[in-house]
């Protein structure tokens, strides 16, 4: 496998979730849902007494299901469907992992977008010349917000903060490339 | 990184998914729409029945009792140990070994990952950029890759810190001779967020 191709395929399984987490969890009830019934099978089999109900009073409980009033059936079938159809979303979606990637000939490089936005809050600051407290950085896939609180009395240039911002993400070159809006709040604050 | 075998993931997921939309919108039509509740009510004892025939035209030899609920058990079985296989499959993929040479006459080198891990660690552990780091050797596809993770401090430039990073791994490849694939992650965290920015240019 050349390295293009394995840094690719690296860069692509570590911007994405595995979704790990949920598919274990379905596993684990699956598990519990068919030992119940492999347990209730035997036991009918053995002609012991059941766990819970035997398996002809699960299929008669199944039977009934137009006994119970109406509302119950359709208010449970809402809350079951919308479970399936939140999973079947969730396993056609591209579950996304808030990073971005940066490939050089020597490696693959998988950068948190918190990361990138803390970087980009120093730069923003200097160049606002205020503290990096006062300056709050969002970042998403395509977008950076640079949120800059000015010392009150002063201004700040908003091109200088434009332009610092902008050199980084030059500078960074990451995948997919991000856009900048810098925004200076109008009410400044005492000692910033 | 890891070998964890995403498509399987999915399926799981949507077969899940699939099975509590039919469910509920069975449930959903059976309680709104009359058509479907008398077709329901028609319908299920006679399927019952069916069942219950099949049931009694199977009796085991002795017990009286159906060989099914056997075959129904050993399914369930099955279906439990192919879950669990899937759950521990999850995430893996870690070797040990980082280079392994083809024998020669005069034997075979081995290079242990842990040589990669401890020199990388080590050299990276006194960067003041990097709050810490952690190497690890995964087999993707059949090759070895490192993963190198370091956690920098905050305001540091990711691309200042894949740099410092890369640095290593370029030692590393002149030490060893060869080049290993590598992943370098960056991320923040709260180790970060607690370890305060020091100054940097």
């Amino acid at each position: 496998m050349s390295t293009t191709s394995l840094y690719r395929r690296l860069n692509r399984r570590e911007t994405h979730s595995p979704l790990s987490g949920l598919a274990i969890v379905l596993a684990v009830i699956a598990i519990l849902v068919l030992a119940y019934l492999g347990v209730e099978s035997v036991l009918r089999l053995l002609g012991a007494a059941p766990l819970l109900a035997a398996p002809a009073t699960l299929a008669q409980g199944v039977t009934d299901a137009p006994s119970h009033p109406a509302w119950t059936l359709i208010a449970g079938g809402i809350v079951v469907a919308l479970v399936g159809l939140i999973l079947v979303i969730t396993a056609f979606s591209g579950a996304r992992r808030a990073r971005h990637t940066l490939t050089s000939e020597r490696s693959a490089t998988v950068i948190d977008n918190e990361v990138i936005a803390s970087a980009l809050a120093r730069h923003a600051a200097r160049a606002a010349n205020i503290s990096p407290d006062n300056t709050s950085v969002t970042v998403t896939h395509r977008t950076a917000v640079v949120h800059v609180t000015p010392a009150s009395g002063s201004t700040v240039d908003r091109a200088a903060v434009t332009g610092a911002v902008d050199e980084q993400l030059a500078a960074y070159a990451l995948q997919p490339a991000i856009r900048s809006r810098v925004v200076i709040d109008s009410n400044g604050k005492v000692g910033a | 990184m890891n070998s964890t075998n995403r498509g399987a993931n999915r399926a799981v997921i949507l077969l899940a998914g699939l099975l509590l939309l039919v469910v509920g919108l069975a449930g959903l039509a059976v309680g709104a729409l009359p058509t479907v509740r008398s077709g329901f009510t028609d319908q299920a004892p006679g399927v019952l029945g069916t069942v219950t025939d099949a049931l009694k035209a199977t009796p085991l030899a002795g017990t009286g009792h159906s060989w099914l609920w056997i075959a129904a058990a050993a399914v369930a079985a099955v279906f439990i140990v192919l879950f669990v296989v899937f759950i521990a499959r999850q995430g893996r993929g870690h070797t040990r070994e980082l280079l392994a040479q083809t024998p020669t006459e005069h034997g075979r080198t081995v290079v242990d990952g842990s040589v990669a891990e401890q020199l990388l660690q080590d050299a990276l552990s006194s960067r003041p950029e990097l709050v810490g780091s952690h190497v690890s050797t995964y087999a993707v596809k059949g090759t070895s890759v490192l993963k190198v993770s370091v956690s920098c401090r905050r305001g540091v430039s990711p691309a200042d810190a894949k740099d410092l990073v890369e640095e290593q791994l370029l030692a590393l490849d002149a030490l060893l001779g060869t080049s290993v694939p590598a992943l370098i992650q960056v991320s923040g965290g709260f180790r970060v967020r607690t370890a305060g920015a020091t100054r940097l240019a």
